[in-house]
């Protein structure tokens, strides 16, 4: 969903299977995505899903930051990381390591974009849209940052997969606060 | 108040000492835990790290009231516990918030070392977790200050940075090839990779206080690579650019200097964009091995203690330049004059393509 | 052992996760790296080194020798139909 309307819909496929059907949905076209563990794939796609309609994109800029929130960060890539190094198949796999860091998706979104700025990883308790308001309104105040791309992206495992990400930019228009968050939560479901 | 947060305590725990002037005196006098481990955690390849003697660590939780908690919630307590006291806060106080940095924990879900920390010290708050790879640290003394000076409802912020090692981090820095099978050297000619390293350390963060400040701090992208450094230095360049123009009373520069390739040499590039060459530079990686999420708050406070005295720290490790741009480090301890103030740098890089820049100053 | 340049791209494929490719695509002297080749970086590097390790039984140790043998699918089958037992 994009500020309330439906891009699309699936009820079959969950998980990172519905984050390749978006994919191919939305005709991205970044074959590295393929490359990338649960959350990365999960930020990546929300961050397209956001910024579909974005006039000059692929620009470099410093003014945007990526601050992102979750849960169980990196743990489904953990997962298959842990599998590499068994004793009884120890292959220790470099292109599943580099994915067992929780703020690789924010770096993964600051790439594909040209995002110079700020990125960072915040890893909560639980949900709780006041602390990420609080930080994120934080975030303001190095003087670079003029925008930033925020939310909650969290995956349990590969088959749970939540995202819920916002646009916050300095100026005019709707206050960013944690009733705004909980208000579109409390609508969808 | 002009956007600075004082360092009320500060505490850093690792395997060369649990005080942070026993951690100055070692990396003054080059002493180092560096050694080389077969088939520790089970791992098939020796590895060159600093481990923590664990029994050394539980007796001396012990002595701080610390008992009972798994290994890595043991040297996060420890530190956070010795910073209190320093500071003299009370940590169950509403106007007290809590900041733990860290890559891996302890394996399990970091949010559980996030409830070990909140149910320990009875904090009021959630404690935020910052996971912003290797420069984690940094990131998490550049949120608590913003915290502080946009938050009315806290006064003080106590700042944890700490890692262990495990079978999971050092196969993982095997299968890249990152690590070097003998005692790391930051920006040498010879250097072939970084070494691991465990500790904890933490700070105190308050609105006012006489010490040390926290003047200013950021984080940049790369927005080139999720492991590899920026040939150019982008990130590195843009964060240390944000601090200029450098202040009259910089004394040195504390750098990341992992003793991999890439980095010391995009370090390099990174300070002559910046104009920032002549500056002086030391590197702490030669003697407490990257510390990941601990290192942002373990370097900055032995660097805090180095400045206290004077001294330049010397770059374990380091005897002939290896990188395409001059960077002024040395072998040996060097000696500055602070008449008044003084100011030092703390600059890291990670994946994700982050770095991060906090300038410090004191007087 | 003789490994086809086939079996390989098809091995390269699955542990790369190259999406949508198939062994035809690929050119068996076309660089693995750089824009003009299957524009590999340093990460598939160290994870083809697994995979030869892996299925192929076969180390690579000295990382000059790396440049050579993934220059392409030719060389790469050829270093492992040499080493392998």
């Amino acid at each position: 969903m994009k500020d309330g309307e439906i891009v699309m819909q699936m009820s079959e496929e969950k998980g990172t299977a519905l984050l390749g059907a978006a994919y191919r949905h939305l005709k991205v076209s970044y074959p590295k995505f393929f490359k990338m563990d649960a959350i990365s794939k999960a930020g990546l796609i929300a961050s397209e899903i956001l910024l579909a309609d974005e006039r000059e994109r692929f620009v470099p800029r410093e003014d945007r930051a990526v601050v992102l929130f979750s849960r169980h960060g990196c743990e489904a890539d953990d997962i298959h990381y842990r599998e590499t190094i068994t004793d009884g198949n120890y292959f220790p796999s470099p292109a599943l390591f580099v994915y067992t860091l929780p703020n690789v998706v924010t770096g993964e979104i600051a790439i594909r974009n040209l995002y110079r700025g700020e990125t960072s990883a915040y890893v909560l308790e639980k949900f709780d849209a006041g602390q990420i308001v609080s930080i994120v309104s934080e975030s303001f105040e190095d003087p670079v940052t003029d925008s930033v791309l925020c939310g909650w992206v969290d995956c349990a495992d590969d088959n749970n997969v939540e995202a819920l990400v916002f646009q916050v930019e300095n100026g005019d228009g709707e206050e960013f606060t944690a009733d705004v968050i909980n208000g579109i939560l409390t609508n969808y479901k | 108040m002009n956007g600075q947060v004082a360092i009320l305590g500060c505490s850093a725990v690792t395997p060369l000492g649990f005080t942070p002037e026993e951690n100055f005196r070692a990396v003054l006098e080059g002493r180092s835990e560096l050694r080389l481990h077969k088939g520790e955690f089970g791992v098939r390849e020796p590895f060159v790290a600093s481990l923590f003697n664990r029994d050394a660590v539980r007796k001396e939780a012990y002595k701080e009231g610390i008992p009972g908690y798994g290994f890595f919630d043991t040297i996060v307590l420890l530190a956070a516990s010795k910073a209190i006291r320093e500071a003299g806060i009370d940590p169950a106080s509403e106007k007290v918030q809590f900041v733990l940095s860290t890559i891996k924990g302890d394996g399990t879900p970091l949010s559980s070392s996030a409830a070990a920390l909140r149910e320990h010290f009875h904090c009021k708050h959630p404690v935020t977790v910052v996971s912003n790879a290797c420069i984690s640290g940094l990131s998490a003394l550049v949120s608590a200050r913003r915290m502080l000076l946009c938050r009315e409802d806290i006064d003080y912020i106590v700042v944890v940075g700490a890692e262990v090692q495990s079978r999971f981090i050092v196969t993982g820095f095997q299968s890249l090839k990152a690590l070097s099978e003998e005692p790391c050297k930051p920006f040498d000619a010879g250097r072939t990779g970084l070494n691991l390293g465990e500790a904890s350390a933490a700070v105190v963060l308050g609105r006012e206080g006489a010490g040390w400040q926290i003047v200013r701090g950021v984080v940049r992208n790369d927005a080139n690579h999720i492991s590899g450094p920026s040939r150019t230095g982008e990130g590195s360049y843009n964060a240390l650019r944000a601090l200029l123009p450098a202040p009259e009373d910089l004394a040195f520069i504390s750098v990341h200097g992992t003793a991999t390739a890439y980095n010391d040499e995009m370090e390099s590039i990174a300070l002559e964009r910046a104009g920032l060459s002549e500056v002086p530079v030391s590197a702490l990686k030669g003697i407490f091995g990257h510390t990941m999420g601990a290192a942002g708050i373990l370097e900055s406070i032995v660097s805090m203690k180095a400045a206290e005295y004077g001294i330049i720290l010397p770059t374990a490790g380091y005897s002939t330049p290896g990188t395409s741009r001059p960077v002024n480090l040395s072998a040996s301890p060097r000696r500055f004059e602070a008449p008044g103030s003084v100011s030092f740098i703390k600059l890291l890089s990670g994946f994700g393509g982050v770095n991060g820049a906090v300038l410090f100053r004191w007087g | 052992m003789d490994v086809t340049t086939k079996e390989l791209k098809e091995a390269i494929i699955a542990a790369l996760n190259l999406e949508g490719m198939t062994p035809e695509d690929i050119d068996d002297n076309a660089p693995l790296f750089g824009d003009q080749g299957l524009g590999l970086d340093s990460i598939d590097v160290l994870e083809l080194i697994v995979l030869m390790e892996k299925k192929y039984g076969v180390k690579v140790i000295n990382p000059i020798e790396g440049k050579h043998i993934f220059g392409s699918v030719a060389t790469m089958a050829e270093y492992i139909s040499k080493h392998s037992a």
